[in-house]
């Protein structure tokens, strides 16, 4: 089944190559039957528990192996429906936005990439996941054409070195250890020097890669500047690639000396994320930047969450963590949809450009106010959950009254930037051409992702319980 | 003994007003018969699913609907005697407001709109009513604030929208602080049921400080939409929304949404007994006191209309969370009576008000002059809602503060005689000098905008009949105040329940 998962993508993206007009109809078929072969997945991990599959009929050790638990079938259906919906949008406004013809087969590769880095637990298998998800990621931010051109290149630089820095750390692990499976390696872990040095590498690449604070200063011109679709696979799904590597690392290799070392950084560099983040997002002036700065200080929430549990090793943080991932994968897919969708029918890039909105496109409006609800963490939505998974560990850790000051402020500074963009929203539209006719499939598929996660209150039990079941 | 479809009344009354609200928004502005014939089915469904569950709760049945949703607080919806209180104060009301919407907007842009999150507004205000424990309240509390605000800067003006901003960064705020409260109680007890006597007593014992904090916490919260003093300061400026939105937000939405809270709060989560305990109620009352005196003294100051009677809003709400925080049973009756008096007192006269200016175009209390013979009849339904706020009887009001007076009585809090005397000196000295106006000055200046819109009313019978209604029903829920159908035997009802345990 795993195996499936793997192969479908990348023969439908050497298809697509070979035959560019039926490409959208092939990525549409992958994704959907990737969907469905997931949800099994999913249904069968939690059923039996972890399933684990050696490739080519290799013995332990030397193959290639893949392993799903209940978090990463999870993650893989998130991307294989996230990967559908945003297909059927690209394929609906095509034509308006001259997307290239690249776009289908490297959103192939991207499955790919993201589903293997799911499944892998093995260090270099993760870093050829890493490398493949950055060049795939730097092409489709390079399909804007020219102006693009400059962010996408920075991107791949900082994306290169990065992975550098993971290898050299990979390499010294190996030098050391001589095996780089996770679960071997956490066996024999020593918390020397060494270690810590290969361990600091990885992280620097890591962060540098998932765009957390402070390395996260490539995100918003590069997420800002790819089309609508790519942003929101880029925002939804690609960053937390490295931060699930992260979360890796840390939870199960790192030794008690070195986790309870780095644990405050951590959650300090949520801290500065969430509060830089939000304030950059509220003072930008262009619509995508404003929605990718959210990015920054929502995975400031992971960060935190991830710093805490470190610290405190309570059960409640990993399920703050997960939620917030999966939370802001949704809400944010639907922000970049809505939001583009917003901006390619009046024209512009400015925030100002909403303007009005409410009257003129009102389903694309609401969507985003509603995606916008869950970055706040409104309830019932899955933000909602996340926050209040943190909270609860929280209050129950006791005498964290600074953290949960950090949290409100964090809350405010996201409903001011959102509701900045309602607001305008609200004012009275300029009149539009008579012949003003916005799309409305692309604006109910931009919907769709933020009714799945305000929903989530009615199927959050199933979903704690999955993440329940991980030992991450 | 209960069918199975009675499990789902709770559900069913709210969606009776969420669905056609969706369905509405889809709607074109050109569908207008559509848009009203669903409207009004919505209520009617509506009064007719609150009917059948007033009359089972009567009889002592008790409604219960939950979904899963966090661990250790399901999404439940409870229908009992206090949350009955409210629904049916907030549909009886969101019939006269659609009512007068309908003839008020008629012929103004946006309508599918505006309608649309006016059933959303009412949907999450009965949601919060028949909400059966904390988490679903936040829940319903949060969507009220979303669903309103569109409401507000309906108008599109910048006035309008600065005074959404300033709405969302106080509701908002408050909401967040709320769920930090939720959240802590939640680590300390769990979130039960809503329970008579409250469920906290068992954990007092070691934590009296986090206790202390969650309450301060949760009243911040509840205290933003209540108006409570410090936190009131968005209430005169959301002015400046279309008048059935005033009157909705003053009479029953928001405003009531915060002070409902407070009285679970006190009643449900805390409880009498455990109120004594953390001597909690004592700040509170202070601060209730306090914000009933500025209010009026505010209110004193006003010159338009709207602005004076939301300052009046602002201390005649604390009312409510005075008469719940002397925990006493007589001043309970007197704080959950007023809960729906001045609900119908204040709604009577936004109506009034919206009639003036868009009859006459009249916004200043000094433009009044002559305005009782040009119309005589929205003349006299001010003049009893106003009569009503300062507390003369045969209206409602009267029963209010009658028992509210007892109350402190019991209690002994003698001080709160001087507070209600000086309030009620101020009520009067703000309303009279208005229906003074109205009846005995002469008109002196042309009125500013006026329009005829009937050739048989003194304005649109739309705008007319609810504000007719509800000043009838604010002199009926007064003259029969003793029967078996007021809210004060409701009141009374509910209280007997809550403080029958000790």
């Amino acid at each position: 089944m795993m195996v499936v998962l793997l192969v479908l993508p990348l023969l439908s993206a050497l298809f697509m190559l070979l035959w560019p007009r039926i490409a959208p109809l092939l990525a549409l078929l992958t994704a959907s039957v990737c969907s469905l072969v997931a949800l099994q997945l999913l249904l069968l991990v939690s059923q039996q528990g972890s399933q684990q599959v050696l490739l080519a009929g290799w013995p332990s050790g030397l193959a290639i192996s893949l392993e799903a638990n209940s978090l990463s079938s999870l993650l893989i259906l998130l991307t294989a429906l996230l990967q559908l919906l945003v297909g059927l949008y690209a394929f609906a406004t095509h034509r308006r936005d001259k997307l290239g013809a690249g776009f289908w087969p490297l959103s192939g590769m991207l499955q790919l990439g993201l589903t293997a880095l799911w499944l892998s637990r093995d260090l270099f298998n993760l870093y050829v996941c890493l490398e493949l998800l950055g060049i795939v990621a730097v092409a489709l931010v390079s399909l804007s054409g020219d102006k693009a051109i400059k962010p996408a290149l920075n991107y791949l630089l900082l994306s290169l070195f990065g992975s550098l820095c993971y290898l050299l750390g990979v390499a010294i692990l190996y030098g050391a250890y001589g095996v780089l499976d996770i679960t071997v390696l956490a066996s024999q872990w020593q918390a020397d020097l060494l270690s810590s040095t290969a361990l600091l590498l990885m992280t620097l690449g890591l962060m540098l890669k998932a765009a957390l604070w402070p390395l996260h200063g490539w995100l918003p011109a590069a997420h800002a500047a790819a089309p609508a679709p790519v942003s929101a696979l880029l925002s939804a799904l690609v960053v937390k690639g490295p931060l699930f590597i992260l979360c890796l690392l840390w939870l199960q290799l790192a030794g008690a000396t070195q986790v309870a070392a780095v644990a405050p950084w951590f959650a300090g560099c949520g801290l500065a994320a969430l509060l830089l983040g939000g304030v950059s997002a509220l003072r930008t002036p262009f619509a995508k930047n404003m929605v990718a700065y959210s990015t920054v200080a929502q995975l400031g929430y992971a960060m935190l969450a991830l710093g805490l549990l470190l610290r405190f090793n309570q059960p409640l943080f990993a399920a703050a963590l997960w939620l917030f991932v999966l939370a802001h994968a949704l809400a944010k897919a639907t922000c970049f949809l809505a939001v583009g969708e917003i901006t390619a029918t009046l024209g512009g890039k400015r925030i100002s450009t909403l303007k009005g909105a409410s009257q003129t496109m009102p389903l694309a409006m609401f969507a985003f106010a509603v995606a916008g609800g869950s970055l706040i963490g409104l309830p019932p939505s899955g933000g909602f959950l996340a926050k209040w998974a943190l909270l609860q560990g929280l209050w129950l850790q006791g005498g964290q009254l600074f953290w949960l000051l950090v949290i409100v402020l964090a809350t405010l500074l996201s409903a001011a930037y959102v509701f900045r963009a309602v607001v305008l929203a609200f004012n009275r539209a300029d009149p539009v051409a008579p012949d003003f006719a916005p799309r409305i499939l692309p604006q109910w598929l931009a919907l769709l992702p933020a009714l799945a996660v305000w929903a989530m209150a009615l199927y959050s039990e199933p979903l704690l319980q999955l993440l329940k079941q991980e030992g991450l | 003994m209960s069918p199975f479809w009675q499990q789902y009344l709770p559900l069913a009354i709210i969606l009776s007003s969420l669905l056609p609200g969706l369905i509405i928004f889809t709607l074109k502005e050109t569908q207008v018969k559509l848009r009203i014939s669903l409207n009004l089915f919505g209520v009617g469904v509506k009064l007719l699913l609150v009917l059948l569950m007033w009359q089972a709760v009567k009889a002592g049945q008790q409604f219960y609907f939950s979904l899963p949703f966090l661990p250790g607080a399901d999404l439940v919806l409870q229908g009992e005697a206090l949350s009955l209180l409210f629904v049916v104060l907030s549909s009886v009301l969101w019939l006269a407001t659609t009512i007068y919407a309908i003839g008020y907007l008629e012929q103004s842009p946006l309508r599918s709109r505006f309608f649309g999150y006016f059933s959303l507004c009412v949907s999450a205000t009965v949601g919060l009513a028949l909400a059966g424990n904390l988490v679903t309240f936040l829940l319903f509390y949060e969507l009220l604030t979303l669903a309103t605000f569109p409401l507000v800067v309906h108008r599109g003006t910048p006035e309008s929208l600065a005074a959404g901003r300033r709405y969302l960064a106080y509701t908002l705020s408050g909401g967040v602080i709320l769920m930090l409260g939720v959240a802590l109680l939640h680590s300390l007890v769990q979130s039960p049921l809503f329970t008579p006597g409250g469920y906290v007593a068992a954990a007092i014992s070691g934590n009296e400080g986090l206790l202390m904090l969650a309450f301060a916490l949760m009243i911040t919260g509840l205290g933003v939409k209540a108006a409570l003093l410090p936190l009131h300061g968005w209430l005169p400026q959301a002015m400046v929304a279309p008048a059935p939105v005033s009157a909705l937000l003053h009479a029953v939405a928001v405003v009531k949404a915060g002070a409902f809270g407070i009285i679970r709060l006190v009643y449900d989560v805390f409880g009498v007994e455990s109120m004594q305990a953390l001597q909690l109620a004592q700040p509170l009352m202070l601060l209730a006191a306090v914000t009933i005196l500025y209010g009026s003294w505010r209110a004193l100051a006003q010159q338009d209309i709207k602005r004076r009677l939301a300052y009046s809003t602002i201390s005649q709400v604390s009312y409510i969370t005075l008469g719940v925080a002397m925990l006493g049973p007589l001043a309970a009756v007197g704080g959950l009576v007023h809960l729906v008096h001045q609900g119908v007192m204040k709604i009577t006269l936004f109506f009034c008000a919206g009639n003036f200016a868009e009859t006459l175009g009249i916004h200043k209390i000094r433009e009044l002059n002559g305005a009782g013979r040009r119309m005589p009849v929205t003349a006299m339904a001010f003049t009893l809602g106003a009569l009503g706020m300062i507390g003369i009887p045969p209206t409602a009001g009267f029963i209010s503060k009658w028992y509210l007076g007892l109350g402190v009585a019991e209690v002994g809090q003698n001080w709160l005689i001087l507070v209600f005397a000086l309030s009620g000196l101020l009520n009067a000295a703000y309303f009279l000098p208005v229906v003074y106006r109205m009846w005995f000055l002469p008109q002196t200046v042309p009125w500013p905008a006026e329009q005829r819109l009937s050739n048989r009313f003194e304005t649109h019978w739309m705008l007319l009949l609810p504000a007719t209604f509800t000043a009838i029903l604010l002199l009926l829920m007064g003259l029969f105040a003793s029967t078996e159908l007021s809210p004060l035997s409701w009141a009374q009802l509910i209280v007997e329940r809550e403080f029958r345990h000790d």
